[in-house]
């Protein structure tokens, strides 16, 4: 575990260290801000004819928060890429894979503790929205309970978008090639349900059971399924799995 | 304390190791020589445990490094030919990440980190950032980090490249200090380093060891041949029968010569130096002495196309006449 813990405070050490720490969270920050601020004008604009046409008072969370943080994912396409394309690559590069590798820690300890360095960076960048949620608070009465559940989806949707980054990382020693790649199947997971209506009912059903961003839903809404939560964490787990796969194997080949 | 049986190494069809076998004892210091490509690092990275053999085993410290590699890592400290270092961390920094990741216990990671820092003369520079050290003390650096968790057995990988004369002077010593604490084994392609700080060496070439002795025996198997070369301005036959009855000497050939004189071969007795008798003789028949040298053998072939010359420090004797 101490071994884990000292490679995760390595990685994020070395994520502020470099300007990529400040471009991914100032990144972040300033597209969210931007959807925040359309997603709030918008909806002060809706609350306000609502009346007029005999509808009730808005919802902040379903009608606010919800697509906010929907539309925010957009912004881990790019982001994660960013993050994850050194961890594995640049050790290979700059040869300080051999000190990692000839020390007594074990493949799972080393990927586990990327991984979480990663994932602290990724946690860092989205605790900078408490400030938008807190401006909601001041102003409105939100409830509490599904802005947490929304935190959850959020950091388990960047956790598996994190995993994929990892595992690519670790298939080269080239940091572009490994962000292209991230990248690209991120993208081609994003849009997986677009082949649903290609196929039959059972074919649709297994397509958007694989897309990542079907399972944020329930979050979003306040709902916590077991479904999602097992998907999300397995679907971790196996990354991680594979990015072990591929530094034993490249361990083998040499 | 290691153990090297019939190790064999191969990329895809590519072999760069091939049925090496090798023992160091504790206390002692293994030199490594051969020239680039040779096999030097891949062993130490199986070694190492970087990389599994492709067959044979590897033993270091009583553990193979193949079936338990956290106790066999736990006791190796290993400098690869580019020191790993990350060059945001500060050298403090980053010493403590490695006593960390090498299970150095939390109360003993600082006073570990000055005394490896000490050791290897880097105090001054433990504020500054790993990536804007000089070539020498990034290597000194490395070496730091190998002997941090004072390991049994420490491997290192042309600990001496990039440094300045001094620096190569003071990195000898420091090794020779933590040999008989440790068992070290070093790589090199220059030979003189061996010499000086090698109780034994191996020599690799091709993926293959070549010869093992100490560093006396191969150093005198290569200075002091067995075969001269002599060329002599004289009539042939006349030469060739006052030479054969030099005492020690075992057989004649005339060789090849220039300048109208002839050259010979003169075979001698193994570990008898015959130089002096063959001078004195030549010069006491009235002819002249154009060159006496020893004629390199096999090994020291191998040798040649195994090594970058450095300037010898001391004169070693050579009869070279030209």
């Amino acid at each position: 575990m101490s071994n884990i813990l000292a490679i995760a405070r390595k990685e994020l050490r070395g994520y502020f260290a470099s300007p990529i720490g400040y471009v991914v969270a100032g990144l972040y920050a300033i597209v969210f801000g931007y959807f925040f601020a359309i997603g709030l004008n918008w909806f002060v604009r809706q609350s306000m004819q609502a009346p007029q046409f005999g509808g009730g008072p808005l919802n902040v969370n379903q009608q606010l928060i919800r697509y906010v943080f929907m539309n925010s994912t957009v912004i881990n396409l790019f982001v994660v890429p960013l993050i994850t394309m050194r961890t594995y690559a640049e050790e290979k590069r700059s040869g300080t894979i051999e000190l990692l590798m000839t020390s007594p820690v074990t493949d799972f300890q080393i990927i586990t503790g990327k991984f979480l360095g990663a994932l602290s960076l990724y946690l860092a960048m989205t605790a900078l929205t408490i400030i938008h949620m807190a401006v909601l608070f001041i102003y409105g009465s939100p409830e509490w309970k599904p802005i947490l559940t929304a935190y959850l989806g959020v950091l388990l949707l960047g956790g598996s978008f994190l995993a994929v980054g990892l595992f690519f990382s670790s298939l080269t020693r080239n940091q572009i090639v490994a962000g292209m790649f991230t990248f690209a199947v991120l993208l081609l997971l994003w849009v997986i349900d677009w082949l649903g209506s290609l196929g039959g009912p059972t074919f649709e059903s297994v397509v958007s059971y694989l897309s990542l961003t079907g399972h944020l839903e329930d979050f979003l809404r306040g709902v916590l399924d077991t479904r999602h939560l097992v998907y999300y964490l397995s679907f971790i787990t196996f990354g991680l799995f594979l990015t072990a796969k591929a530094v034993d194997s490249e361990r083998w080949r040499g | 304390m290691i153990e090297v049986q019939h190790l064999t190494k191969r990329y895809g069809r590519v072999s760069a190791v091939e049925d090496i076998s090798f023992r160091v004892e504790r206390g002692e210091i293994l030199g490594f020589l051969g020239p680039n490509g040779a096999g030097k690092t891949t062993t130490m990275r199986v070694l190492t445990g970087y990389m599994p053999p492709t067959s044979g085993k590897a033993v270091v410290a009583g553990f193979d490094v193949f079936e338990q590699p956290l106790e066999a890592k736990r006791r190796t400290g290993y400098l690869p030919e580019t020191p790993p270092l990350y060059p945001e961390m500060t050298v403090r920094e980053y010493l403590t990440f490695v006593a960390r990741i090498k299970g150095v216990p939390g109360g003993e990671r600082k006073s570990r980190v000055d005394a490896a820092m000490e050791r290897t003369r880097v105090a001054d520079m433990a504020e500054r950032h790993c990536g804007k050290l000089s070539k020498g003390y990034r290597q000194r650096v490395g070496l730091a980090q190998a002997l941090l968790h004072n390991p049994d057995v420490l491997i290192l990988d042309e600990p001496t490249a990039g440094l300045d004369p001094k620096q190569i002077i003071e990195t000898r010593q420091l090794i020779k200090e933590l040999a008989g604490t440790h068992t070290i084994i070093l790589s090199t392609h220059i030979l003189p380093e061996v010499a000086q700080t090698c109780q034994r060496v191996v020599i690799i070439n091709r993926g293959k060891v070549v010869a093992v002795d100490t560093p006396e025996n191969l150093t005198r198997r290569l200075t002091g041949s067995e075969t001269m070369y002599v060329q002599v301005d004289g009539a042939p036959a006349d030469v060739k029968t006052v030479l054969e009855k030099v005492p020690g000497v075992t057989r004649v050939t005339v060789a090849e010569g220039h300048d109208g004189a002839a050259g010979y071969e003169v075979e001698s007795e193994p570990g008898r130096d015959v130089r002096r008798d063959l001078a004195r003789t030549v010069v006491g028949g009235g002819w002249g002495l154009l060159e006496l040298r020893p004629v390199r053998l096999s090994l020291e072939d191998i040798f040649l196309q195994l090594t970058t010359e450095e300037q010898p420090q001391a004169p070693q004797g050579e009869a070279t006449i030209q």
